[in-house]
């Protein structure tokens, strides 16, 4: 499929006869579908990036390749295999988490579905470990249900797939550490996060890495649950003439809920980062505490960061804090580095991962820190 | 060792230096003394070419290089050493980690081999103990969160590892409780020998009894006004500065 606008887009999504798990219902994807606005360019949610080249962009062909692992009790379950059980369950859950006005690309993920997977993972005694790679490349889809007091870490590294949508439900008293290492790739992508959290449930998502011609990131995170903590970690480095549009939305929902946003992005020469951050604050949710800071190191004349902090705030108990920076690097802390023996490009360098380091956190994955060039 | 001819400079479109005369020989200690705005924070920012200065006039030379000639990284590669008055935050990165970084870029410059990560650690915690660091200290970010005093300690810390041939020490002793200046006053004199040089910048005299200057400098309006022996030193605290008129 080949479509370079919104209409065409959809249009061909809509004619698209699918072969992949048939049984699936996908009536409330294509009535949504033909009901939804595509984004448009310039669109608010899409103002710094263009849509139509994700639209227009070519369809990978499809690899048979499954690259999903976990520990011995629990089973990544491709749709493809899913017994009567396992469709029951998908059926129940798959959308469930979804926003379909605010993220209505999702629409088509289940109508031009290559590989999806089912994993569930109940409660043990020892956190569980899964990861999920390189699921084919095309339309992806996973849905994972941490079942209630469950305790899950979540590794993923997508192969450039043209998108990829994560349904999360975070059951009451689950952990779901999340960690997204996304690799520069020379295709245009789009990935949805789409988290659902219950009551005193904490979910933790870091997402590290590097941009693409055009890659899109729509995080999507519901406290539906009272109690719940949310963490969002992002540092990324783009190289020269990437483009990547990080959108994260927490809306606390329920009261008590605790959440952190904390993105740190270096651009490179003519490259462009995007990041939206959004806190909502629904009116029964009281006792919300939220913060959000974005920064932004811009390494060349060209490069460009557009950075957005967003609160809606509905409750009147409510701490929330939020900032945004764009700026250079420091030529003070230049100078001092350099003034120590160390050339400009160590000494930028240095600098470049002190910076990104305010958002790796103290667990960072030695991965995340390869990715961004951080081997020390 | 250190040759300044006839320096001039400027800071933006304003002339800070109007034409500095000083050699420092090895072995020696230099104390740099003056009213504010004198210009002996500027002389040492731009014999370590500390951006912002434009030099108009006049040469810098150290064992014969032309400093004025290289960029900030290799005056250190070459031995310049400025201990920082308002030493750099850097969050993110550690102590130890940007001492490595710096001892590495030296050994590298100069050819010596690289320090093994033992032998770094080994050299790093003597260093810091000397100093009254406290173990927790290689770990923390560059002067992240560190006091006044800890900051200034942290400067002559690299100051011991990187071995300059040349420090410049502009205003270490200020924010430094007696204690702290005890403390870095004996770590400058254990680096003080035979092979280097030092070069004090400071207001007080007080600095002075810890560390024997071997030659006084007082600067007014960008020129050396006057220069003495440690005497002169004591002149100037029982006197001021008014009575001093830049040379014409």
């Amino acid at each position: 499929m080949n479509a370079s606008t919104a209409q065409a887009f959809r249009d061909s999504a809509l004619r698209h006869a699918t072969r992949y798990a048939p049984w699936l219902d996908r009536r409330p994807s294509r009535d949504a579908l033909a009901d939804a606005t595509l984004p448009e360019p310039r669109c608010e949610a899409w103002r710094h990036t263009n849509p139509n080249r994700w639209y227009g962009a070519e369809r990978p062909a499809r690899r048979q390749r499954l690259d999903a692992r976990g520990p011995p009790n629990i089973r990544v379950i491709p749709f493809e295999e899913a017994d009567a059980e396992d469709r029951h369950r998908i059926g129940q859950h798959l959308n469930a988490t979804l926003d379909r006005a605010r993220y209505p690309l999702a629409n088509v993920n289940d109508l031009l579905l290559d590989q999806g997977v089912l994993i569930r993972v109940p409660r043990a005694a020892a956190p569980a470990e899964l990861l999920l790679g390189d699921l084919g490349g095309g339309y992806e889809r996973a849905l994972v249900l941490v079942e209630p007091g469950a305790e899950c870490v979540l590794t993923e590294r997508p192969a450039a797939p043209r998108q990829r949508v994560v349904e999360l439900v975070v059951g009451a008293g689950a952990t779901l550490r999340h960690i997204r290492l996304q690799p520069s790739s020379d295709a245009v992508e789009h990935h949805l996060v789409s988290a659902q959290v219950g009551a005193g449930a904490t979910y933790r998502v870091a997402q590290h890495g590097c941009g693409s011609p055009l890659r899109r990131c729509d995080l999507h995170i519901a406290a539906s649950g009272a109690g719940a903590e949310i963490a969002v970690r992002t540092a990324y480095r783009l190289g020269e003439r990437q483009h990547l549009d990080t959108h994260i939305a927490v809306d606390h929902a329920a009261p008590n809920v605790v959440s952190r946003q904390v993105a740190r992005g270096a651009v490179g020469a003519a490259a462009r980062a995007v990041f939206d951050g959004r806190i909502h604050i629904a009116p029964k949710a009281q006792g919300a505490d939220a913060t959000l800071t974005a920064k932004h190191l811009l390494l060349a004349p060209d490069a460009a960061a557009y950075a957005k902090p967003e609160l809606e705030i509905y409750a009147n108990d409510v701490q929330c804090a939020h900032g945004a920076t764009v700026g250079d690097l420091d030529a003070n802390a230049l100078f001092y580095c350099r003034s120590r023996g160390m050339d400009e490009a160590a000494a930028r360098q240095l600098l470049v991962m002190a910076f990104l380091a305010e958002a790796l956190g103290d667990a960072a994955p030695e991965a995340a820190q390869a990715l961004l060039g951080m081997q020390r | 060792m250190l040759r300044i001819e006839n320096l001039h400079a400027n800071a933006g479109d304003e002339p800070i230096l109007r034409g500095v005369n000083l050699v420092v020989r090895p072995g020696e200690v230099h104390a740099l003394m003056g009213p504010n705005g004198s210009g002996k924070s500027t002389l040492a920012n731009v014999i370590a070419g500390r951006p912002g200065y434009d030099v108009t006039a006049g040469s810098v030379s150290l064992d014969g290089v032309d400093l004025l000639a290289l960029p900030p990284e290799e005056r250190a590669q070459q031995g310049v050493f400025m201990a920082f008055q308002y030493p750099i935050e850097i969050p993110g990165v550690s102590n130890m980690e940007f001492l490595k970084a710096a001892l590495d870029s030296r050994n590298a410059a100069q050819g010596r081999p690289e320090l093994s990560a033992v032998q770094f650690l080994k050299l790093a915690r003597a260093a810091a103990e000397r100093l009254g660091l406290g173990p927790e200290f290689g770990k923390r970010g560059v002067n992240e969160g560190f006091s006044g005093g800890e900051k200034k300690r942290n400067e002559i810390l690299q100051m011991l590892l990187l071995e300059p041939r040349l420090a410049l020490l502009d205003e270490t002793d200020s924010g430094l409780d007696i204690d702290s200046l005890g403390t870095v006053a004996a770590g400058v004199n254990a680096f003080a020998g035979e092979d280097n040089a030092i070069v004090l910048v400071t207001h007080y005299a007080r600095l002075l009894e810890h560390i024997v200057p071997d030659h006084v400098h007082v600067l007014v309006a960008g020129r050396i006004a006057r220069s003495g022996d440690k005497s002169f030193a004591l002149e100037i605290e029982a006197k001021g500065y008014g009575w001093l008129t830049a040379p014409a």
